[in-house]
């Protein structure tokens, strides 16, 4: 009863009825893979919750105060009002400590499940015509986190992150031409300046969020409107989409992974301390802690600074400094070939067509082997941006660590990638598991005594006779 | 099991799950009361989201497993004839508005005038590096002083020990950080041009990395080496902290001193190169 | 009956044993020991130490091709040496690294004793009293001074040459203030005139500290920092998590 009031109060108001009643009846299949991006989608709104909140305590500002709270080895401390601000959010309010691991834990997931999300795309092909720009605007989600991240754990001001601070300083510094204009621009002066922190404030909590608002907005809505891949199936085509109602069940699966996804993140932003600022003190220029790493999804640059050699070199009698290649360069070439994929692969293939089936690995070797000998070089990069901790674990030195390192950066791609084209191949041919399922058949016993067989599609229970 | 039966057990799942959420959640309330504790918050908020998140789960795969696929037709594109108005009807603006060739131009001129004066504001975001990153906070004649203010005299450092040193007046400053080493005198093979600037086997270079700029925290006195914690830079500290290993290109700028007759260490000039990695407009 | 010519030979024979036997004596004595009469303490480290040290360190302490000679190296760094179990070393190439210690500290001290009487100098054994050190001023120097190679939380790193700076979770206050004052290994050292008496107590106490202090967090997970933090999200939270999704969704 209320419902069909509410329905009408909201018809005669928006005229909205037949355009509610289409969505809520519009189909999605649900293969467990494509829930990867919802996962990305649903620590992104824990973020915002718990940014909210922390928002509310944090003070950016680079001004010197003495801190005074429960933190013994700090009490008497003259620190940054925003050290101090964070120190207080973790000692001294209620509930500050695990909304703020469970922010710093969400946002790790939130780069591992875009990672895994663009992992799945590009391995199904999900990228090809019509969704091309869905692909770019996922690389531009990433890069965005990427900054969220990376701006959002520099603002306690403590001593890693303002080390993290200084190398992105020196990499722009790096650039030729303009390279000093740009960091001073950027950084509001040589660095350490007073005007940083509420830089990076604004840059974390309202033009990057703005930023990944819309582009996660845009990104939905050509979801939505250009509808889902879907794998080959049982009474699947190009044309049509075969999957279940966004109302109820869709959306009730959704709510509950929603639901498990905070619940994960709250587990480990109660249980894992992560980023303990208090122990690695508030930022000195003068001193950097060691191991020194960046958060994991920026660690596979850390890898990159670690084992690039030290060439530099003279332009027109003016210096390219060392950090410009691995720090801008390399990072360029590597958004920018991602950006770009779709439109080399349908170049390649000659492919104009519009495609609506999403592949398994094995369609597609070429691809398949790109993309794995590309996870393989991620890897090996990031470990060799943990190479002090991982010398220190296996007991190796980190010399003969990082020679080894530098030449799997390049053997185990080859290696990889051709693996995973000969196995792609293989697969394909064999058929071990065939792409469409067998189909279902129920039997009844008629009434003389025969049998009739029916066939029961995927995804529905038999009927009791 | 008949399927009405399996409903009920999976239904009773369910309410057991929702249970608990309801139970985890008043623990919240009772924990926050008492003053809160972080590892109870986070094991209770997860079991409160977690007991709604998997009985919903529960409810949409099992209790609504009758719900079938359903097939749709995707978006169609619009045929030819759709396409063909629909980019007549956006060239019929533009011809309008080109129709009036100067105004257009004009219009195009102001625009983009508009659009570079927008950019001005970003100027004030920053200052003109000037010389910044060419000179530091040290002169002729300060005085070595510790983190703590300290002057640094002959006597405070034994051999194969190393402190941190800023200019008298400036400690904390960021760039003119130093490191001061003592080593055998014999040892140091600094070019004869600079062996003076090191005295008493004494040596002062700059604490930032040439590399990324992190301030050098490793000293390993076996092999007189100075390393950056953070990509593993090594520089030679006999050898006018050339480095040996790593990514670092440059040799750290050495800060030349003297020994005052009161026995004070003293800067005799600034450092002889740029401090810090490198960029564009760099004096090499 | 023996022969008178069995005789003499039995009597050259006693006489050259006897004499060997009082050259040996002779040169016995002229081992390096020092110029006095031992105490029964050094005389309990001097058998301890031929046994298990001199083959490396040289019976009079100043070295072999195997091992540095111990001339002013001092107690300091003979008690941080065997009480944290690195010396005595199998392996001369090995860098030394914590162990079960091999003596008990009455057999340390008994060395010790030995060995300052052998190679007089060196490093005293520092007093540490954490009651008197300030928390405070024990970060801030910790900070400064240690965390550059053995991380913000004490957990060690390596330092490159196959050295690693180790974990100090197990180090006592006595032999934090020995590895300040001796510098083992590639580690420098600080004399008093850069950490006085007042900077040993405080690191000391901050160290101690914050073994069972500073994890309001949770599990401090090895407090590596983002490198643990990174393997846990990805392989126990997204690991979690797409667990859930294999069950919650379809296959194919």
């Amino acid at each position: 009863m209320i419902v069909r009031r509410a329905v009408d109060g909201i018809d005669e108001r928006l005229g909205a009825t037949s355009f509610v009643k289409r969505n809520l009846r519009k189909v999605f299949p649900d293969h467990w893979s494509f829930m990867l991006g919802e996962l990305a989608l649903y620590s992104f709104v824990l973020l915002i919750l718990t940014g909210i909140f922390l928002s509310f305590f944090y003070v950016a500002s680079s001004s010197e105060t003495v801190y005074l709270g429960p933190y013994a080895p700090m009490h008497g401390q003259t620190v940054s009002q925003a050290y101090g601000s964070v120190l207080r959010l973790s000692f001294e309010v209620r509930a500050g400590l695990v909304m703020r691991q469970t922010h710093h834990w969400a946002a790790l997931i939130f780069m591992a499940s875009v990672v895994a999300h663009v992992v799945r795309v590009f391995f199904t092909g999900a990228f090809r015509k019509p969704r091309e720009i869905s692909w770019l605007i996922g690389i531009g989600l990433l890069i965005g986190g990427i900054a969220a991240g990376f701006s959002g754990y520099s603002l306690p001001d403590d001593l890693l992150s303002g080390t993290g601070l200084r190398i992105i300083y020196s990499a722009v510094l790096s650039i030729p031409l303009v390279g000093t204009w740009l960091a001073f621009l950027l950084f509001g002066g040589e660095f350490p300046s007073p005007e940083l922190l509420p830089r990076l404030f604004v840059m974390h909590i309202l033009l990057i969020p703005l930023a990944l608002l819309s582009l996660l907005g845009a990104h939905l809505a050509l979801v939505w409107h250009q509808t889902h891949t879907q794998f080959r199936g049982p009474g699947t085509t190009e044309d049509t989409v075969t999957g279940i109602p966004v109302w109820p069940r869709f959306a009730l699966k959704g709510i509950g992974v929603a639901l498990m996804t905070f619940a994960v993140i709250a587990m480990l932003g109660g249980l894992a301390q992560i980023n303990p600022v208090w122990l690695y003190g508030p930022f000195v220029a003068y001193t950097a802690p060691a191991p020194a790493q960046p958060d994991f999804y920026v660690g596979w640059l850390e890898g990159l600074l670690r084992l690039w050699p030290n060439w530099e070199f003279t332009l027109f009698g003016r210096t390219v400094g060392e950090l410009f290649l691995p720090a801008v360069v390399v990072p360029g070439i590597i958004f920018t070939a991602l950006a770009l994929w779709p439109f080399a692969e349908a170049r390649v293939r000659r492919d104009t067509a519009t495609h609506h089936y999403a592949q398994r690995p094995r369609e597609a070797p070429v691809r398949s082997a790109v993309g794995a000998a590309g996870i393989a070089m991620f890897i090996v990069l990031m470990l060799a941006g943990s190479n002090d901790v991982l010398a220190k674990y296996l007991q190796i030195e980190v010399d003969t660590l990082n020679s080894v390192l530098l030449v799997l950066l390049f053997v185990l791609p080859v290696v990889v990638g051709l693996l995973t084209f000969w196995i792609c191949r293989d697969l394909g041919r064999r058929e071990v598991r065939p792409i469409e399922a067998p189909p279902r058949v129920a039997l009844r016993r008629t009434a003389d005594g025969g049998f009739e067989a029916t066939h029961v599609p995927h995804g529905e229970r038999e009927e009791a006779p | 099991m008949s399927p009405r039966r399996d409903t009920r057990v999976i239904e009773r799942w369910i309410a057991i799950c929702f249970a608990v959420s309801i139970l985890a959640a008043l623990g919240l309330f009772a924990v926050y009361a008492a003053g809160g504790q972080t590892q109870a918050e986070g094991a209770l908020l997860a079991l409160a989201l977690g007991g709604v998140g998997v009985g919903l789960l529960l409810w949409a795969k099992r209790l609504m497993a009758d719900i079938a696929h359903e097939t749709q037709p995707r978006h169609r594109p619009p045929g030819a004839a759709e396409l063909e108005s629909a980019a007549e009807a956006i060239e019929d603006g533009v011809d309008e508005i080109r129709r009036r060739r100067f105004l257009t131009r004009m219009l195009i001129g102001a625009a983009g005038a508009l659009g570079l004066a927008a950019l001005f504001p970003i100027r004030s975001l920053g200052q003109a590096p000037g010389d910044s990153l060419l000179v530091t906070d040290w002169s002729p004649g300060a005085r070595l002083v510790t983190a703590d203010g300290e002057p640094v005299t002959v006597d405070t450092l034994e051999t194969n020990s190393f402190i941190t040193v800023f200019p008298d007046g400036f400690v904390g400053s960021a760039d003119s950080q130093a490191v001061l080493i003592r080593v055998e005198p014999d040892q140091l093979q600094l070019p004869p041009d600079r062996a003076a600037a090191a005295p008493d086997g004494l040596v002062v270079y700059s604490k930032i990395c040439t590399h990324a700029g992190c301030p050098l925290g490793l000293y390993l006195a076996a092999t007189q080496e100075l390393r950056c914690p953070c990509h593993q830079s090594t520089f030679d500290v006999l050898d006018g902290a050339r480095p040996v290993y790593g990514p670092a290109p440059r040799p750290l700028p050495q800060l030349p001193i003297e020994i005052g007759d009161d026995g004070i260490l003293r800067a005799t000039g600034d450092f002889t190169e740029p401090v810090g990695p490198s960029f564009w407009d760099m004096p090499s | 009956m023996t022969t008178r010519a069995e005789a003499r030979l039995l009597s050259k024979i006693l006489r050259i044993g006897l004499l060997l036997a009082v050259l040996g004596q002779v040169a016995w004595s002229f081992r390096p020991t020092p110029n006095r009469a031992l105490t029964d303490e050094e005389r309990v480290g001097q058998e301890l130490y031929q046994a298990n040290c001199s083959t490396c360190h040289g019976l009079d302490g100043l070295g072999t091709d195997n091992g540095p000679s111990l001339a002013e190296t001092g107690p300091a760094a003979v008690d941080f040496m065997l009480s944290t179990g690195r010396m005595p070393l199998a392996n001369p190439a090995d860098q030394p690294l914590r162990g079960e210690p091999k003596f008990s500290p009455g057999e340390i001290e008994a060395i010790a004793a030995y060995l300052a009487a052998l190679v007089p100098g060196g490093e005293p054994i520092p007093a540490v009293d954490t009651s008197q050190g300030d928390l405070v001023r024990g970060a801030a120097l910790f900070l400064e001074n240690c965390a550059g190679c053995h991380g913000a939380g004490g957990s060690g790193d390596s330092v490159g040459g196959g050295q690693i700076a180790p974990s100090l979770t197990a180090a006592d206050p006595v032999q934090i203030a020995e590895a300040i004052r001796v510098g083992p290994g590639v580690m420098p050292r600080f004399g008093p005139e850069t950490l006085d008496q007042d900077d040993l107590d405080s690191i000391a106490r901050y160290l101690v500290w914050i073994r069972s202090n500073a994890d309001e967090g949770g599990a401090q997970l090895g407090r590596v920092g983002a490198v643990a933090e990174g393997l846990v999200a990805v392989v126990i939270g997204l690991g979690l998590l797409i667990l859930i999704l294999r069950l919650t969704g379809s296959k194919l």
